[in-house]
């Protein structure tokens, strides 16, 4: 089983697998959670790691989630689209995480965390990390890009996601667009102060 | 081509590359739009689950593996709500009796109930679609019930005249104590069927639900009540709408808490 999951976490799931696979999950199918696992929690993961600080928390969220979307999954229904279901579920695990870690937060001091460098030697890029990049950004503008970008979602599947319309979320990304070219046009290292600013 | 121009290629996915020559020439000439094209490419930094924590997640949710049957399509769950509001309507009305219609206009009558069919409509289609994670929404359910309380309110206003009438409390009184049971009626068949579903904003879906609820009180008072008094229908009447949706909205905040708390545990 481990190496079949392995093998299947390169694999390029598109919709209509996703679709016949979710289909199988419902009639209770071995093969198909595993399947659905190594298909969706890269894009997952890197969903969660742009919108929370540690790698534990992204991960505890991708838990989370699959956890929901077990229990969901007799609301799925065979013909639509797999993507918006799932970012749905796996939104809401976020905003619950990031209640849960507020309120836990409230009790602990934690040093204000920034963006880490790039450690010695390592080749630098001309433009800074994606997760730097959109944490500057407001929360809900932050979903739309990583969405859309990250996900590979279209607008219509982010508007199913969010419980949005099609011309809230172009109206989202339109402002992250606007924001997200002025903070490029300042030099890569002012970054962390720019995200300051913003903040 | 412009800046906008390159945003709106950007987020409806058309910035593939080569790039059309128009694009290319104002990207080579506009800096900022260079670092915007190439930004959303730069890889998420370690991004990939481990094996361990894949297969970790297969075996549990492997374990807890047994067949589900797929939630039933829309229409049925809508026609649901739609049926409970009717039948809960017609026993309110059974029990207090039909004296508005007796005495409002065909127009008034024709208005206020077409208007509050149409709420109902748009709060059953809202509800059924809540139901279901990353179902479409034509109006975001954040803001359908104040949406559908600020109109109720403007059609009551422009139907009905605003009078100075005698024992104004103790009249709006008895029909929120006459119309909020009829509302708490329906709570129990509206969670009986939307439990069915996988609720994933319990504050939205309990202000909509309670909207919803309270549109029944609201209904079954519109065919009751013979005082025509814009005040009196705004308060007393739309005020058991009112009172519904804050009871779903707090119901939705203290079920979200009590989630929240037991997942911390």
């Amino acid at each position: 089983m481990e190496s079949g999951l392995i093998e299947r976490t390169t694999a390029e799931r598109s919709s209509a697998d996703l679709d016949c696979w979710m289909q199988r999950y419902q009639q209770a199918d071995p093969d198909a959670p595993g399947a659905l696992v190594a298909a969706l929690s890269p894009a997952l993961l890197r969903f969660f790691r742009s919108q929370v600080s540690s790698r534990e928390q992204a991960d505890d969220l991708l838990q989370d989630t699959w956890l929901r979307i077990h229990r969901a999954r007799h609301t799925y229904r065979p013909g639509e689209p797999v993507l918006p279901w799932v970012y749905a579920i796996a939104r809401r695990a976020r905003v619950d995480g990031y209640r849960r870690s507020r309120r836990i937060a409230v009790h602990e001091t934690t040093p204000h965390v920034l963006p880490e460098p790039p450690a010695q030697g390592e080749p630098r890029n001309t433009l800074p990390a994606f997760e730097t990049l959109v944490a500057c950004l407001p929360d809900a503008q932050r979903e739309v890009i990583t969405m859309l970008k990250v996900g590979g979602l279209s607008l219509e599947e982010v508007a199913r996601a969010t419980s949005s319309t099609v011309g809230a979320v172009k109206q989202k990304a339109h402002r992250a667009y606007e924001r997200l070219r002025r903070l490029l046009h300042a030099d890569a290292e002012d970054l962390p102060e720019v995200h300051n600013e913003v903040q | 081509m412009k800046c906008n121009d390159i945003n709106r290629a950007l987020i409806e996915g058309a910035v593939a590359l080569p790039l059309t020559p128009e694009a290319r020439d104002h990207v080579n000439n506009c800096e900022r739009c260079r670092q915007l094209v190439g930004a959303p490419g730069v890889p998420v930094s370690e991004a990939s689950p481990s094996p361990a924590t894949l297969l970790q997640i297969e075996r549990r949710l492997v374990a807890d593996l047994r067949p589900v049957q797929p939630i039933a399509p829309k229409r049925y769950f809508f026609a649901y709500l739609v049926a409970i509001f009717i039948c809960v309507v017609a026993v309110g009305v059974y029990r207090i009796g039909a004296f508005a219609l007796a005495v409002m206009s065909p127009l008034q009558a024709g208005a206020i109930l077409g208007a509050l069919a149409v709420s109902t409509g748009l709060l059953a289609y809202s509800l059924v679609n809540q139901m279901v994670p990353g179902s479409r929404h034509r109006i975001p359910p954040a803001l359908l019930p104040l949406g559908i309380t600020i109109s109720l309110g403007i059609a009551i206003a422009v139907l009905f005249q605003f009078q100075h009438e005698q024992n104004f409390w103790t009249r709006s009184w008895g029909c929120i104590r006459a119309g909020t049971p009829i509302g708490a009626l329906a709570t129990v068949p509206l969670w009986l069927v939307l439990r069915r579903g996988a609720i994933l904003s319990p504050i939205v879906t309990g202000a909509a639900t309670g909207l919803l609820a309270g549109l029944v009180g609201t209904t079954a008072l519109e065919i009751h009540c013979p005082i025509l008094d814009a005040w009196h229908i705004l308060v007393s009447h739309l005020g058991v709408a009112v009172l519904g949706t804050m009871a779903g909205f707090f119901l939705g905040l203290a079920a979200e808490g009590s989630k929240t708390m037991r997942r911390r545990a």
